[in-house]
C-alpha cells in the first residue's frame, strides 16, 4: 500500500493511505472514471465499530441518494449504526459480497472491503491532511458520545 | 432426565424452533446450535432449526414444515418475542401466546405497561379477538434473552410440564410420520440431520423432511437459504382494522381478505429500510422486526438495544420531527427512490396526528436504556481499551 497518515485513537494508530480522499462521515473515497467515486470505511471507522457481524443495505443500485441520506445499517460486535451517504449522487455499484459476510470489511477495508460505488460531485472530499485534521475535532466527540452512552447506561443500572 | 427422545404424537408434543440469525456473530451461531441441540434430547420434543423466519417465503420447505405441526410450538429467533409470534401468525402458523417467562430484558414488561390499560374496554375491537386464533399454544422466546443453553432448556422444561409433556409418551407412529414423509419427493438427510434440500422456494419443490438417525436426537435443520426481506408484520391483538395504514401507504403493501380484514397482501412491494406506515398506525400494531428503533421492531415497553449507537458518529442528520413528519418523510423519500413524486404532508391531518401521538407515548418509554450488566462491563473494557 502507498503511504499513509496515522491517527492515534488512544493508543491505537490508525492509518490512512495517501492515494485516496476521505468523507467527513469516515468513509475513504477513490476517483474512479466518469464522476464515479468507490468509498469504504476508514480505519477509525472500522476501529469504532470492531467486528462487524452484519450489515444490510437499504438500496438497490442506480437508487438517488442525498447527502447524508441513510442507506442501510451496519451492526458490529460493540456497536450499530445507519449507514449514512457521503455524498450526493447515483448509486451504480453496491459490495453485494459484504452481506454475507460482512467481515470483509475487516479483513482488507481499503480494498476488498469497499461498501458502494456513487456517481457525482465529489469535489467535497477532503484529502487525508484535512481529513486528519478533522479527525482531531471528531474524536473529541466520539469521545465523549461513547463516554456519554456509557455513563447513561450506568446510571441507569443502579 | 432422558437422554433420548421417546416421541409421541406430532400433536402431542412440542416443536422447538430455532431461528437462524443473519448476523455472522460467531456467538450467535453457537447458542443456536447449543440450543437445538439441548431441545433434542427433551422428552416429547422435536428440534428443528430454520433460516431467519422473518425472510421466509409463504411456499418455503420451513414454512410449510411448520404448517404441518399442530402441536404446540416453542419458535426461537433473534427478534422480539412479539415479533416472533406475528411472524409466524402471518404464516397461517397460529396459536395463542404461550406465556414465556425467559424474556430478554429483566424489566417485566406487565406493570409498567401503560398501553394495556386501556386494553380491556377496547378488547372487542382487536381483530385477534374477533378471528379467534386455534387454542395450541405458541410460546415466543427472544434469544437476546439468554446467553447459554442450560437457561433456555430450563425454560423448555418448564413449557413442557405445563404442556403436560413433560412425561415420556409412546406413540411413535404421528411424529415418525412427520419425520419420515411418504412422499415421492421426500428429501434424504445426513446423519447430522441435514436436510440436502434445493432450498428452492416454490411450492412443489418444497416437501417435509426424512429423519436419517435415531428419531428426534439430531436437530432437523432446514437447509435454505432465503433471500433478505423487508415488510410489515401486523400484530392482530393490538390491530383494529381502521384502515389508517392501508390509507397511508402508497406502495400496495396492504390488502384486505375476504372478510375485510386488514393484512399485509403484497409483502415484497414494501420498500426496504423504510418503517412509516408502523409510525401513522394508531394502536401501534406494526411491527419492522428488522428495524433498529426498539418500538417499531416489536420490543416490549422498556426494552432498549444493548449495543452503542454510532450513528451520529456515521453522519446520521440531526433531527427534531414528530412520528407523523418521520413518517411523511420517509414516505417521500421512499417515493423519489422509486421515481415518483413526492406527496404533500398536511400536519393538520387528524389521521397522522393521532397515530404520531400514539407511537410518540412508546417510543419515549422504550428509549430508556435497559441494558445487561455483562454488556456493560464488556462495552467499559473496550472503552478503557481505547484509553478515554
Amino acid at each position: 500500500m502507498s503511504e499513509s497518515l496515522t491517527f492515534m485513537m488512544g493508543d491505537f494508530a490508525a492509518e490512512f493511505p495517501m492515494d485516496r480522499l476521505y468523507a467527513k462521515n469516515h468513509m475513504w473515497a477513490i476517483r474512479m472514471e466518469n464522476e464515479v467515486v468507490r468509498f469504504g470505511f476508514s480505519a477509525y471507522a472500522v476501529r469504532l465499530l470492531q467486528d462487524i457481524y452484519f450489515l444490510e443495505f437499504d438500496i438497490e443500485e442506480s437508487a438517488l441518494l442525498k447527502d447524508r441520506q441513510e442507506f442501510g445499517n451496519i451492526e458490529s460486535k460493540k456497536a450499530e449504526s445507519g449507514l449514512y451517504a457521503p455524498m450526493k449522487g447515483k448509486v451504480v455499484k453496491i459490495n453485494e459480497q459484504l452481506l454475507n459476510d460482512p467481515s470483509g470489511i475487516n479483513v482488507d477495508k481499503y480494498g476488498e472491503g469497499w461498501l458502494m460505488e456513487i456517481q457525482g460531485d465529489s469535489s467535497e472530499m477532503l484529502s487525508p491532511a484535512q481529513y486528519l485534521e478533522h479527525l482531531a475535532k471528531a474524536w473529541d466527540v466520539a469521545q465523549r458520545t461513547i463516554k456519554g452512552q456509557a455513563n447513561t447506561i450506568e446510571s441507569n443500572e443502579e | 432426565m432422558v437422554s433420548a427422545n421417546n416421541g409421541s404424537s406430532v400433536s402431542n408434543s412440542l416443536l422447538v424452533v430455532v431461528s437462524q440469525g443473519q448476523s455472522r456473530s460467531p456467538e450467535k451461531r453457537s447458542l443456536e446450535d447449543a440450543i437445538a441441540t439441548i431441545a433434542a434430547s427433551l422428552p416429547n420434543t422435536t428440534s428443528l432449526v430454520v433460516p431467519h423466519l422473518y425472510d421466509l417465503d409463504a411456499d418455503s420447505q420451513s414454512v410449510i414444515k411448520l404448517r404441518e405441526w399442530t402441536g404446540p410450538i416453542v419458535i426461537l429467533s433473534w427478534l422480539f418475542d412479539r415479533a416472533g409470534f406475528w411472524v409466524l401468525d402471518r404464516h397461517e402458523i397460529r396459536g395463542q401466546h404461550g406465556e414465556v417467562q425467559l424474556l430478554n430484558t429483566d424489566i417485566a414488561n406487565e406493570d409498567d405497561d401503560e398501553e394495556d390499560e386501556g386494553e380491556d374496554e377496547k378488547a372487542a375491537d382487536r381483530v385477534a379477538n374477533i378471528m379467534v386464533r386455534p387454542s395450541r399454544r405458541i410460546y415466543s422466546i427472544d434469544m437476546r434473552a439468554g446467553n447459554s443453553a442450560d437457561v433456555f432448556a430450563a425454560e423448555f422444561r418448564r413449557i413442557l410440564e405445563c404442556e403436560q409433556l413433560d412425561a415420556p409418551k409412546k406413540d411413535l407412529l404421528s411424529l415418525d410420520r412427520f419425520l419420515n414423509p411418504t412422499n415421492s419427493t421426500a428429501l434424504s438427510m445426513d446423519g447430522s440431520g441435514r436436510l440436502d434440500g434445493s432450498g428452492r422456494l416454490d411450492g412443489n419443490s418444497a416437501s417435509p423432511a426424512s429423519h436419517g438417525s435415531p428419531l428426534g436426537i439430531v436437530p432437523l435443520r432446514m437447509d435454505e437459504h432465503p433471500q433478505r426481506r423487508w415488510y410489515p408484520v401486523i400484530d392482530y391483538s393490538r390491530c383494529t382494522n381502521c384502515m389508517e395504514c392501508i390509507d397511508f401507504c402508497l406502495f400496495g403493501v396492504y390488502g384486505v381478505d375476504r372478510g375485510e380484514t386488514i393484512l399485509v397482501e403484497q409483502p415484497d412491494n414494501c420498500r426496504k429500510g423504510c418503517p412509516a406506515c408502523s409510525r401513522v398506525c394508531p394502536e401501534n400494531a406494526i411491527m419492522f422486526p428488522q428495524h433498529k428503533t426498539p418500538a417499531i421492531a416489536g420490543a416490549p415497553v422498556d426494552a432498549g438495544g444493548f449495543k452503542i449507537d454510532l450513528s451520529k458518529l456515521f453522519g446520521a442528520p440531526e433531527r427534531d420531527e414528530d412520528p407523523a413528519e418521520a413518517a411523511a418523510r420517509e414516505r417521500n423519500e421512499q417515493l423519489i427512490l422509486a421515481g415518483r413524486a413526492a406527496v404533500d404532508f398536511n400536519p393538520a391531518s387528524t389521521e397522522l396526528v393521532a397515530g404520531g401521538t400514539a407511537v410518540a407515548t412508546v417510543e419515549s418509554v422504550s428509549t430508556k436504556p435497559d441494558r445487561k450488566p455483562d454488556e456493560l462491563d464488556s462495552l467499559l473494557d473496550q472503552l478503557d481499551s481505547l484509553d478515554l
